[in-house]
């Protein structure tokens, strides 16, 4: 594991009292709006103490701007979070997820999509911190909930300069900025937990991350059909303001998902089937601008508007200046949410009561980042 | 008292190791190169300053590279073939 250069690990502000410290941290601009737990070295080294990293040792390595945040800087981050120690194995979990290549951290985390970083926890340690996978698990009222996920912000906060105007242009931003962290409800869920379907063990538990906009609450009370309640998801998938070749993440509510569980659908049919019918026609996409010019230099953008074309793409792309009228041929074209089903995740969430699921639309308008799962070492 | 510890990245260290590149007195003749993030208008943006720049400046070759993804870093050979040919290199975004 690489380090970082010779640490300022102990560099800080000498505070009078916790009172003072916590208008301190605001005064440096080191917090997210709200207030801080005093990152002082005894709450700072006990949280180092509960990973399994030395104070050097780097978690997340940002390549755009060559940033390396170290254990020991994670660790103060998690203790102005408000974690427990027990927490920060599940923290350095999930940096080195969003630190993998293939996230490529910097456009979540700074473009003006205002993505969010969706932590999901599964495995034997989402009941030993007492994660919430039931009522309420994207609000408010849950310790490990609530600052697992806001130390990965005060991370970007402080670590990336992901600061508003500053490094994050998001546009707008959501609430799910401050903290999206949950568990799968493992026991609601039709099939195997989530971890085990990207190949882990049941024994293990890992963090999987996804950059999130902000869900859509898909409700459907009135019937127990898997292709009636589904269609509600479908929809909500296809709706043009979120459109795209990104990927999706559905939560399911536990009523939603005992109707699939009863009707027996696997989770790749289950997959296969939103895939199949979350589509507008290329026609609508057009009559919603949604088809820019320089789509048609790209050939994956044209492979991705001509997936589902009778009798393939046409011979000759349009140009820039007709991109957006709409041909004759146009009404038939299906352009799928997604480049297939793997591109759709299925997890689990949420009181037993209500018919009320989700749906996360990746970041971006364009293919977004995928989702990354890595094992927590605790 | 008691000490609160720093959470972020700053420190004498970093500063210390990177500086900044010789300005370039005349742009007339130099070699301009483009670094576009690869998004809808980013090389649009850089043309445009070109025309600007060729207005007030004699500026030679005009070299363009866009990033294949603008999420991820310019690539080590795309950089040092900028760092090689241009006596200046422009970045934009542009969405």
């Amino acid at each position: 594991m690489p380090t970082a250069q010779p640490s300022n690990q102990r560099d800080g502000v000498d505070v009078a009292d916790p009172w003072a410290a916590i208008e301190a941290c605001y005064a440096k601009g080191w917090t997210d709006g709200l207030p801080v737990v005093p990152p002082t070295e005894l709450l700072v080294d006990a949280m180092l103490a509960a990973g399994s990293w030395l104070p050097d040792d780097v978690l997340l390595h940002e390549p755009v701007r060559d940033r390396a945040v170290t254990a020991g800087k994670a660790a103060i981050n998690a203790v102005m979070a408000g974690c427990l120690p027990e927490y920060f194995p599940v923290v350095g979990a999930a940096l080195l997820a969003i630190g993998d290549a293939s996230f490529m951290l910097h456009g979540p985390a700074t473009s003006t999509g205002g993505a969010a970083l969706m932590i999901v926890v599964n495995g034997p340690i989402r009941a030993r911190l007492g994660l919430n996978a039931k009522t309420n698990l994207f609000g408010p009222g849950y310790r490990a909930n609530a600052t697992i996920g806001r130390s990965l912000r005060l991370i970007l906060l402080n670590c990336l300069d992901c600061r508003p105007g500053v490094l994050d242009k998001s546009t707008q931003g959501w609430a799910g900025k401050y903290s999206l962290c949950f568990a799968e409800d493992e026991a609601s869920s039709p099939w195997e937990p989530l971890h085990v379907s990207r190949g882990f063990t049941p024994e293990q538990s890992t963090v999987t991350v996804y950059a999130a906009e902000s869900g859509h609450n898909v409700l459907s009370h009135g019937t127990a059909d898997p292709e009636q309640v589904l269609t509600c998801f479908a929809d909500a998938m296809a709706g043009l303001g979120s459109l795209s070749p990104g990927r999706t993440v559905i939560v399911f509510a536990p009523e939603h998902a005992g109707h699939l569980r009863r009707a027996g659908w696997t989770r790749p049919q289950t997959q296969q089937w939103l895939y199949d019918h979350a589509w507008r026609s290329l026609a609508d996409l057009k009559r919603g601008g949604k088809v820019e010019p320089a789509f048609f230099a790209s050939p994956a953008l044209v492979d991705w508007l001509y997936t589902d074309a009778p009798g393939g793409r046409p011979a000759v792309l349009p140009g820039p200046d007709d991109a957006g009228r709409v041909l004759a041929g146009d009404e038939t074209v299906h352009v799928h949410r997604g480049l297939g089903p793997d591109d759709i995740l299925l997890t689990v969430g949420g009181g037993d009561a209500g018919g009320h699921s989700a749906f996360f639309p990746s970041w971006s308008r364009g293919r977004s980042v995928p989702f990354v799962t890595k094992e927590i070492f605790a | 008292m008691t000490r609160i510890l720093d959470p972020t990245l700053r420190s004498p260290v970093e500063a210390a190791t990177v500086a900044r590149a010789s300005r370039k007195r005349s742009l007339d003749g130099a070699t301009i190169g483009l670094l576009a993030n690869s998004k809808s208008n980013g090389m649009a943006l850089l043309d445009r300053i070109v025309e600007r720049l060729r207005e007030r400046h004699q500026i030679g070759e005009v070299v363009r590279v866009a990033k294949t993804n603008a999420s991820a870093p310019v690539t080590e050979g795309d950089a040092q073939m900028l760092a090689g040919r241009c006596a200046v290199v422009i970045t934009a975004i542009g969405d």
